[in-house]
C-alpha cells in the first residue's frame, strides 16, 4: 500500500505536471523578477549603505582628526634662573615650584617633582627632566638658601658641589588651539591616574575592552533593569556610543539617532585604538557649566571644582568627577553637595567592589566632605591678554602649516611673578582711585611691563580685571598720548647740539599759530600761565607745553616724526602742529616700544614675548633672538634721559622721589579734558608703561600724576627695581650752570644747577655767581 | 745673524700669544677669538660664556647666543657678553648683527681699552677683520 504510493509521489501524472507548469509559468516570472529587483534592491542598498558609511566615517575622520592631533600648543614662562645672589624671596620660590605643580613634601625628596623647606630659608628641591630649546636638562636635586632675599648657597643636593646657575621649569600658563584658537585642558591619558580610569569604566562601560563599539550585552541589562524598574534608570551606551554622541550628534532621542550613534560607534572603533578613543572620552565629556562656558573633560573639571590639576586629585575627588557623568547639572556639587556626596559613594562603592579600595579606605572617603575650591582656577584664561599677544606674534611670524602643527611648545618672556604683583597692582590703584576721585567712574586700564634692556615683555594687564578675556587695551586702545611725546622733541632738538642744549633759552609766553582750517590755535600750558623764558631742561622737567609747541615747529615735524619712527614707533604720525602736545593716538604696547629705546640708552628693541618655539616632538622650531639696533644717538639721548630722572625727582612725576631710594627715569602723560592719563618709566631693569582712561572716551578727572603715576609706582613697590645707571657716555661733559640765564656758573653759586653737555655745546658766556649761603651749602651737602 | 732671527721668532711669538684671548674652555680657538675679562665676571656669568665657548666650537652658533642671552637677562651689564654676541654674529657672516652687539657693548664697557678696540674693528665700516672672516665662511 505505501509503495504505489510512494510511486505517485514520485513520479507525478502529466497533468499534474503540466498543471503545474501551466502555474509555475508566471511565478517563475515573478521570481525572476521579484530575484531580479531584490538583486539591484539589494544592490542598492548595498551602495547606499556603504555610501552612508563612507559619509559617517569621514565625519568621524574630520572630527576626529581635529581632536586627537590637534594638540594644544602650550605656553610657558620664563624659566627661573637660581644663581648664588639671584634676588628672590622664599614665598616666591614657594610660588613658583607650586605653579610648575612641585609637591612640598616634609622629609627630604626623593622624586623629581618634589620639594622642602627647611627653616623657611633652605630649599631641597629634584627638578624633572625637561627639554628646553637647547635641549634636554636631566632630572637633578639641588639644595639653596636664602638670606635677606638672595640665594646665598647653590648646591647640588647631595654633595657639596656648587652650582654656578640652574634652571627651573617653566610654569606652563596656557594651551592654545594654534588652528581654533580655543584654549582648552588636554591630558594625555598616560597621564590620567589609573584610579579615574578604573572608576570611569566601573560605572559607565565595564565591557569597554572587549565590545567593539556597541555592546548588547549592556543593552540587554539595562533594558531589562528599566523594565523592572519601571522607568530609565539604566543605560546601556557604551563609552565609544557616548563619545559619538558628544562629538557628531544632536541630543534628541530618536531611532535614527540611535541607529547613527551605533553604526559611528562601530566605525570609531574599527578606525581608532582604544586608547585613542578613551584618551578623547576624557577629554571630551561634559561635566558642568561655569557661566556661559561649558566644562569639557576632567581636568578642566578638575580645575573648576577643585582648583587641583587631576594628576593630584584624591581618590574621592575623582570618584566625584566621574559621577558627574551621569548628570552634570543634577549632581552639581556646588549646588547640590548633598545628591553630589550620596553619588560620590556610589562611585566609591563600585571601586570597592572593583578592588580599588579596601574597605577602610572606602569608609575613609565617604567620610570626607567633598573638598571643593571656593573659586575655580583655569590656567587657561589666567593671563588672557598675554595669551593674545603670544597668538598675535605666532600668527605673524608663522606661516598656516606651521600654525596647524600641533603641540608647540612656546616659550615666553612672561615672569608669572611680576604678572601677578601687576593684577594686584590694578585691581587696587583703579579700586582705590574711583574711591578718591568723584570724577573717576568705569575706569579702565592697562600695564605693561618690559626688561628694559632686553625688550622682552614680562607682564602684561589689559583690564581692570585682569584675568577677564576682552578688548586687549595694550594693544589694541589707540588713545592720545599728551606729554609722552616731549621727550621725542626734546631729543630731536638735542640731536643738534650746536642749536639746541639743555641750557637754551626757551620762550614761554603766549603762542598763536594759524592751522591750515584758517584757524588760530592758542596752545595753553597745564596751570594756564606762562613763566616768559624758560631753560630747556626744565620747559621737559615741568612739562610745559606753550615752549614745546615753539621747539617743536622750529624745528619741525618731519623731523620729529623721524624720531619717532627711530624711537620704534611703527604707525604713521600726523603733521600738525598739535602733534607736538601728543594730539595723535598710540597703544600702551607702542608707547612701550618707544620707551625701551630711551631706556636702552639709544638701542631700538622691538619688544617681543616669545624666546623659543620648540616642535611636538622637542626639537627646535624657531628661535627669536634679542635684536638690538643703535637708532639714536647715546649723548643726545643721554641728555634727555638726564631730564627724565630729574621729572622723577622735582618735575611732574616727583612723588616718585619720596618713595624710591633708587634713580628712576620717566614721564607724565594728561591729555585735553582729562581723558587719559599716562606714565611712561623705567629703572635700570624694568620699563612699565601705565594708562588709566574710559573705554568711552569721557574725562575722568586724573592727570598722568594723579592717576597713572600711581598705578606705575604701586607695582615698582612690589617688584625688584635696580637702579638707573647714569653714566655719561665719552663726548658728554657735566658743567655747572646758572638755572635762570643758563651761562656758566660753578657748583658754590646761588641757583646753580649741574647738568651734560656734548662736548663742544658747553655754554661759554659766564653767568653772574651770587655765593651759595651756608645754610644753603648744608641742605646741597645732604642732597 | 741667526741669533736675532732666534730672537725675532721668540719674541713675535711671545707678542702673538700675550694678544690672543682666550676662551674659557680649553679647547682650540676656531675663527675669531672670543674676548673676557674673565676675573671680573661673577660664577654665573663665567659659567654661561664658558657654555656658549663649548657651543661656539661645536659650530652650534645659535646655542651659544641663546646661552649668552641668558646671561644678559641676568644682567645686562656686562660688555664681554655682548661683545661675545657680536662675535657670534660674525662667524655666522651677520655682519650688520655683529655691528650692532659690538656697539651695545662700547654702551655698556668700563675701563677695558682692549675690549673697546675689539668692538671697534668690528663696528668699523669695511673692517678687514670683519670682512676676513665673512670670506672665510663664503669660502667654505
Amino acid at each position: 500500500m505505501t509503495k504505489p504510493k510512494s510511486k505517485a509521489r514520485k513520479k507525478p501524472s502529466i497533468r499534474k505536471v503540466v498543471k503545474k507548469k501551466v502555474v509555475k509559468k508566471p511565478s517563475g516570472r515573478l521570481r525572476f523578477l521579484f530575484n531580479r529587483y531584490s538583486l539591484l534592491g539589494l544592490i542598492a542598498f548595498v551602495l547606499f549603505f556603504s555610501s552612508y558609511l563612507f559619509y559617517l566615517n569621514i565625519q568621524i575622520t574630520e572630527k576626529m582628526s581635529g581632536r586627537i592631533w590637534s594638540l594644544p600648543s602650550h605656553v610657558y614662562a620664563r624659566p627661573l634662573e637660581l644663581y648664588q645672589g639671584k634676588h628672590i624671596t622664599v614665598k616666591q620660590l614657594i610660588s613658583e615650584l607650586k605653579q610648575t605643580e612641585f609637591i612640598r613634601v616634609q622629609n627630604r625628596p626623593i622624586k623629581p617633582g618634589q620639594f622642602r623647606v627647611l627653616n623657611e630659608s633652605h630649599f631641597e628641591i629634584i627638578s624633572r627632566n625637561f627639554t628646553y630649546w637647547d635641549g634636554e636638562q636631566k632630572s637633578q636635586g639641588i639644595r639653596l638658601s636664602i638670606y635677606d632675599n638672595k640665594i646665598s648657597i647653590l648646591h647640588e643636593l647631595y654633595s657639596d658641589k656648587t652650582l654656578p646657575i640652574f634652571r627651573m621649569e617653566p610654569v606652563k600658563f596656557a594651551g592654545i588651539y594654534p588652528s581654533t584658537k580655543e584654549e582648552r585642558q588636554l591630558i594625555k591619558l598616560d597621564e590620567v591616574p589609573d584610579d579615574l580610569v578604573l572608576a570611569l569604566l566601573a560605572v559607565e562601560d565595564r565591557r569597554f575592552y572587549e565590545h567593539w563599539g556597541v555592546d548588547p550585552r549592556s543593552i540587554v541589562r539595562a533594558m531589562l533593569a528599566n523594565l523592572m524598574a519601571g522607568g530609565t534608570v539604566q543605560g546601556g551606551s557604551t563609552l565609544t556610543q557616548q563619545l559619538v554622541k558628544n562629538l557628531f550628534l544632536s541630543p534628541e532621542r530618536t531611532l535614527s539617532r540611535k541607529i547613527n550613534e551605533a553604526l559611528m560607534a562601530i566605525l570609531l572603533e574599527i578606525s581608532y585604538d582604544k586608547s585613542v578613543i578613551l584618551e578623547t572620552y576624557i577629554n571630551e565629556v561634559y561635566l558642568g557649566q561655569n557661566g556661559a562656558q561649558q566644562i569639557h573633560g576632567f581636568e578642566l573639571a578638575s580645575q573648576y571644582y577643585f582648583a587641583n590639576s587631576l594628576r593630584k586629585l584624591r581618590r574621592d575627588q575623582m570618584a566625584l568627577l566621574v559621577g558627574l557623568v551621569k548628570g552634570p547639572s543634577w549632581y552639581e556639587p556646588r549646588k547640590h553637595p548633598e545628591r553630589a556626596k550620596a553619588r560620590r559613594d556610589q562611585v566609591l562603592k563600585l571601586m570597592h567592589e572593583r578592588g580599588a579600595l579596601s574597605q577602610a579606605q572606602l569608609n575613609k572617603y565617604k567620610s570626607l566632605e567633598l573638598g571643593l575650591a571656593k573659586k575655580p582656577r583655569f590656567s587657561a584664561n589666567r593671563f588672557p591678554a598675554l595669551v593674545d599677544l603670544v597668538k598675535r606674534q605666532l600668527k605673524r611670524d608663522y606661516n598656516e602649516d606651521d600654525l596647524k602643527s600641533s603641540g608647540l611648545k612656546i616659550f615666553t618672556s612672561i615672569d608669572p611673578f611680576i604678572q601677578s604683583q601687576a593684577e594686584a597692582s590694578v585691581k587696587r590703584v583703579i579700586s582705590r582711585l574711583e574711591k578718591s576721585y568723584n570724577q573717576a567712574e568705569n575706569l579702565q586700564t592697562s600695564l605693561i611691563v618690559a626688561s628694559s634692556q632686553q625688550g622682552e615683555i614680562q607682564a602684561m594687564v589689559s583690564d581692570r580685571k585682569p584675568s577677564f578675556p576682552g578688548f586687549n587695551r595694550s594693544l589694541d586702545a589707540v588713545r592720545q598720548i599728551g606729554s609722552l611725546i616731549k621727550p621725542a622733541i626734546y631729543l630731536t632738538a638735542l640731536q643738534q647740539p650746536q642749536r639746541y642744549t639743555l641750557a637754551s633759552q626757551l620762550d614761554d609766553s603766549p603762542l598763536r599759530i594759524k592751522t591750515s582750517k584758517d584757524k588760530l590755535w592758542s596752545p595753553q600750558n597745564y596751570d594756564k600761565k606762562f613763566s616768559g623764558d624758560i631753560l630747556l631742561f626744565e620747559a621737559l622737567n615741568k612739562s610745559r607745553n606753550v615752549p614745546t609747541v615753539r621747539l617743536g615747529l622750529d624745528i619741525g615735524l618731519p623731523d620729529i616724526s623721524d624720531t619717532l619712527h627711530n624711537l620704534g614707533v611703527k604707525r604713521e604720525i600726523p603733521a600738525y602742529p598739535s602733534m607736538t602736545l601728543g594730539a595723535f593716538s598710540l597703544s600702551p604696547f607702542d608707547v612701550a616700544n618707544m620707551y625701551q629705546t630711551f631706556a636702552a640708552s639709544g638701542f631700538n628693541v622691538p619688544l617681543k614675548v616669545i624666546r623659543e618655539v620648540l616642535n611636538k616632538d622637542g626639537q627646535p622650531l624657531k628661535r627669536y633672538p634679542l635684536e638690538s639696533e643703535k637708532t639714536i644717538d647715546e649723548k643726545s639721548i643721554y641728555l634727555v634721559n638726564h631730564v627724565l630722572h630729574q621729572v622723577t625727582q622735582t618735575g611732574t612725576a616727583k612723588s616718585l622721589a619720596n618713595l624710591f631710594p633708587q634713580s628712576l627715569a620717566g614721564k607724565t602723560g594728561t591729555t585735553d579734558d582729562l581723558r587719559d592719563s599716562w606714565f611712561a618709566g623705567f629703572s635700570d631693569n624694568q620699563l612699565a608703561v601705565a594708562w588709566i582712561g574710559r573705554d568711552d572716551n569721557a574725562s575722568m578727572g586724573l592727570t598722568g600724576s594723579s592717576g597713572a603715576l600711581r598705578l606705575w609706582s604701586d607695582l615698582f613697590s612690589h617688584i625688584k627695581v635696580d637702579s638707573l645707571e647714569m653714566i655719561p657716555p665719552t663726548g658728554v661733559n657735566n658743567v655747572w650752570i646758572d638755572a635762570e640765564s643758563g651761562g656758566l656758573s660753578n657748583k658754590n653759586c646761588l641757583g646753580a644747577v649741574e647738568l651734560p653737555f656734548i662736548q663742544g655745546s658747553e655754554p661759554t658766556e659766564k653767568a653772574e655767581c651770587k655765593s651759595v649761603g651756608i645754610i644753603d651749602q648744608i641742605k646741597r651737602f645732604f642732597k | 745673524m741667526p741669533n736675532k732671527q732666534l730672537l725675532f721668532l721668540l719674541l713675535s711669538l711671545f707678542l702673538f700669544t700675550a694678544c690672543t684671548p682666550q676662551l674659557l674652555v680649553d679647547k682650540p680657538s676656531a675663527g675669531v677669538l672670543p674676548v673676557a675679562d674673565s676675573a671680573q665676571l661673577p660664577d654665573v656669568i663665567k659659567s654661561l660664556i664658558s657654555q656658549s665657548d663649548k657651543q661656539y666650537l661645536n659650530n652650534d652658533f645659535a646655542g651659544a647666543l641663546a646661552t649668552l642671552e641668558r646671561a644678559v637677562r641676568i644682567n645686562p651689564r656686562y660688555a664681554e657678553v655682548w661683545s661675545r654676541m657680536a662675535q657670534v654674529y660674525l662667524k655666522q657672516g651677520k655682519l650688520e648683527q655683529a655691528r650692532q652687539h659690538a656697539k651695545r657693548s662700547n654702551s655698556v664697557i668700563k675701563n677695558n681699552d682692549s675690549l673697546r678696540k675689539f668692538n671697534n674693528k668690528i663696528i668699523r665700516p669695511g673692517s678687514s677683520e670683519a670682512s676676513s672672516v665673512i670670506q672665510k665662511e663664503q669660502m667654505h
